[in-house]
């Protein structure tokens, strides 16, 4: 099969992988959600600041300093059985929720194929997606976030599973109570 | 004595009564804007938020917009960042190096140490007839304790010592450890739909925290490896509660010197990392604060009057019903780079605004705010009558000190305490507790001289 061939098949499997997370998060499937995860995790978004142009660079924190989700799996877990205690106040009663993702662009991981579009052999892949999360809670409560997220994808027995997720908001301060939601 | 009405009377010290009027009004909230933010001793920022030459931090105090940035000769300063030609901002972004601001408006630009340097028409348009010395940066005045940065718009107010009285004897043990100091990180920044008062009064309410955090206690303490925290535990917990100036502090008892702080990201797996830098640091912070508070309690949740929440995070007011909160991690400069991440990542996940915990305060908050609006809700009031009667001294603890960790006083004393600043002509009509502590050791406000 072509390059061209391959590439369009793995596009359309990911963006089946990124419609069924996005139903899952939406039907309130969380523990079903983090088996998508590998248990090398790290869930991450970092702090977005607001800067002028030539201080760029500085515009998301870097790792390692103070960033808004820095879960491993064992935090990531964490969220999900605080959600199943039922005391987890923020989400009980739940959040409305609607997950639209697109924008998919899949991309070798750095450094590791040597041409470019050849993804037959990669077990690892980079995948850019862009989304819009719509949210309302209680009776008025109402945000819509949206933001990039820059996933690591691996191949684990034949499925793909989450490796490495960096979620950018496009958001300074955050207009919402919390986020008590899963991006 | 003055014997003079009392303009504000919202907390009833006997009954525990408070008026939920200040929780939503608008001409409360525009009053407190002048006489608590216009006035209290307010934290700002952190002296490794602006480490360089000419870099600067932008914050606020209450809702005025300010420019903390240190010049090109290292001295701090705090601006309002408001450009007294039309009042627009000079400065829009969080952080930059400068050695100078200019109004994106008309070009009027102000030297980092406030000075107006360059009004554009100066000779031609203003016919020479503007003074510029009359116009500089409206300067506020700067003071920093072990590194956070403090500032006050009023001339007349005390120092930052007298302010923070004998509470800073505990805070010490948090934020004055060592000689390295403390380093800041973020914040994460937020808006939440209640008054900035019940964030503060919240944060050393020990009462609610096995109810409104029990999900978060439930898969938290399995992690941190403690027994789980329960209602029967906090009633008869050892811990202190102690109320100096309007600021609330608690205390834990310690085992051992070496003990590992009870605070998020010290884990079953790695609390004899935390044992091991705490004997390997107990000399020095032994010389810096006395054997009993280097080794013998920790620093629990407090908050600083008006609005510093649970360590060094603030709670900017934003109208009566909301909030911008500013979660920051301060970390000891001299923990192992590993210890430094894991709270670093715990503070993040357990507070701020995905934190385990706190993302279950807001609905609470939220309810004692808007709930205030309502005519009934208003005529029948809140009951913070917990604890009445039951604090008093303690020969080893400075200020009034609780009888039990789980009470009311510490609402009672901060309500009193905005009582005392909404109805004062001026900061001579403030009270403040005389400094009584026994500053044992070599740390002083500034934290290393």
């Amino acid at each position: 099969m072509s390059n061209q061939k391959l590439g369009q098949d793995l596009w359309h499997e990911l963006m089946q992988f990124y419609i069924h997370e996005a139903w899952l998060l939406d039907d309130r499937k969380f523990r079903e959600w983090l088996e998508l995860f590998t248990d090398d995790i790290l869930y991450f978004m970092p702090r977005r600041l607001n800067v002028q142009r030539a201080d760029s660079a500085k515009e998301l924190s870097q790792p390692g300093d103070l960033a808004i989700f820095d879960d491993d799996k064992t935090y990531l877990a964490m969220r999900v059985e605080r959600l199943e205690t039922g005391m987890a106040w923020s989400e009980n009663p739940p959040s409305r929720t609607r997950h639209l993702v697109g924008n998919l662009v899949v991309e070798p991981v750095d450094g590791d194929s040597d041409s470019n579009n050849s993804y037959s052999n990669n077990d690892e892949v980079k995948a850019k997606t862009a989304f819009i999360l719509y949210r309302t809670h209680h009776e008025t409560d109402e945000n819509i976030f949206a933001g990039s997220r820059e996933d690591i994808l691996r191949r684990v027995d034949g499925a793909w599973k989450i490796a490495k997720r960096t979620i950018v908001l496009d958001s300074n301060v955050i207009l919402s109570k919390n986020l008590s939601v899963f991006f | 004595m003055v014997i003079y009405e009392k303009k504000y009377d919202v907390i009833d010290l006997e009954t525990g009564r408070l008026d939920p009027l200040i929780f939503t009004d608008e001409e409360v909230y525009r009053e407190e804007l002048d006489k608590i933010f216009g006035r209290a001793w307010v934290m700002i920022g952190h002296d490794t938020l602006v480490p360089n030459r000419n870099d600067f931090f932008h914050t606020y105090i209450g809702e005025d917009p300010v420019i903390l940035t240190r010049d090109a000769n290292g001295k701090l300063h705090a601006f309002l960042n408001v450009c007294r030609h039309r009042g627009a901002r000079v400065v829009r972004a969080d952080i930059g190096n400068a050695p100078n601001f200019m109004c994106a408006y008309h070009g009027w630009t102000y030297s980092n140490q406030g000075d107006l340097e360059f009004v554009p028409g100066e000779d031609e348009a203003y016919y020479r007839d503007i003074d510029k010395e009359e116009l500089r940066l409206v300067e506020a005045k700067v003071e920093t304790y072990a590194g956070i940065v403090f500032a006050t718009w009023d001339k007349g107010a005390p120092t930052l010592e007298a302010f923070l009285g004998d509470a800073r004897w505990y805070l010490d043990m948090t934020f004055n450890r060592l000689d390295g100091g403390t380093e800041a990180f973020g914040p994460i920044k937020w808006i939440e739909p209640v008054n900035w008062k019940t964030a503060v009064d919240n944060c050393s309410d020990n009462y609610h925290v096995p109810t409104t955090h029990l999900s978060a206690i439930l898969v938290g303490t399995q992690m941190q490896g403690l027994p789980r925290l329960t209602h029967q535990k906090q009633f008869e917990s050892e811990n202190k509660h102690i109320f100096i100036n309007g600021h609330s502090i608690t205390v834990r008892p310690l085992e051992k010197p070496d003990q590992a702080r009870q605070i998020h990201g010290v884990t079953e797996e790695n609390r004899h990392l935390f044992e091991d830098f705490y004997r390997s640091t107990f000399a020095e912070a032994e010389k810096r604060l006395g054997s009993f508070r280097a080794g013998g309690l920790q620093l629990g949740n407090h908050s600083i009057f008006p609005n510093g929440v649970l360590g060094f995070r603030l709670a900017h007011p934003r109208g009566p019903l909301e909030t911008e909160f500013w979660h920051f991690a301060l970390v000891e400069k001299d923990l192992p780079d590993d210890l430094k991440s894991s709270l670093k990542r715990a503070s993040g996940n357990y507070n701020g605004v995905t934190g385990l915990f706190e993302q279950d305060d807001m609905d609470n908050w939220r309810g004692v705010t808007r709930g205030s609006r309502g005519s009934l809700a208003r005529a029948y009031g809140q009951r913070l009558s917990m604890g009445v009667g039951h604090e008093g001294r303690n020969p080893d603890l400075p200020g009034i000190v609780s009888e039990r960790y789980v009470s009311e006083n510490n609402q009672r004393h901060f309500y009193r305490r905005w009582e005392e600043f909404m109805n004062a002509d001026s900061w001579t009509d403030i009270p403040l507790e005389p400094i009584t502590a026994n500053f044992e050791g070599t740390a002083t406000i500034k934290g290393t001289e």
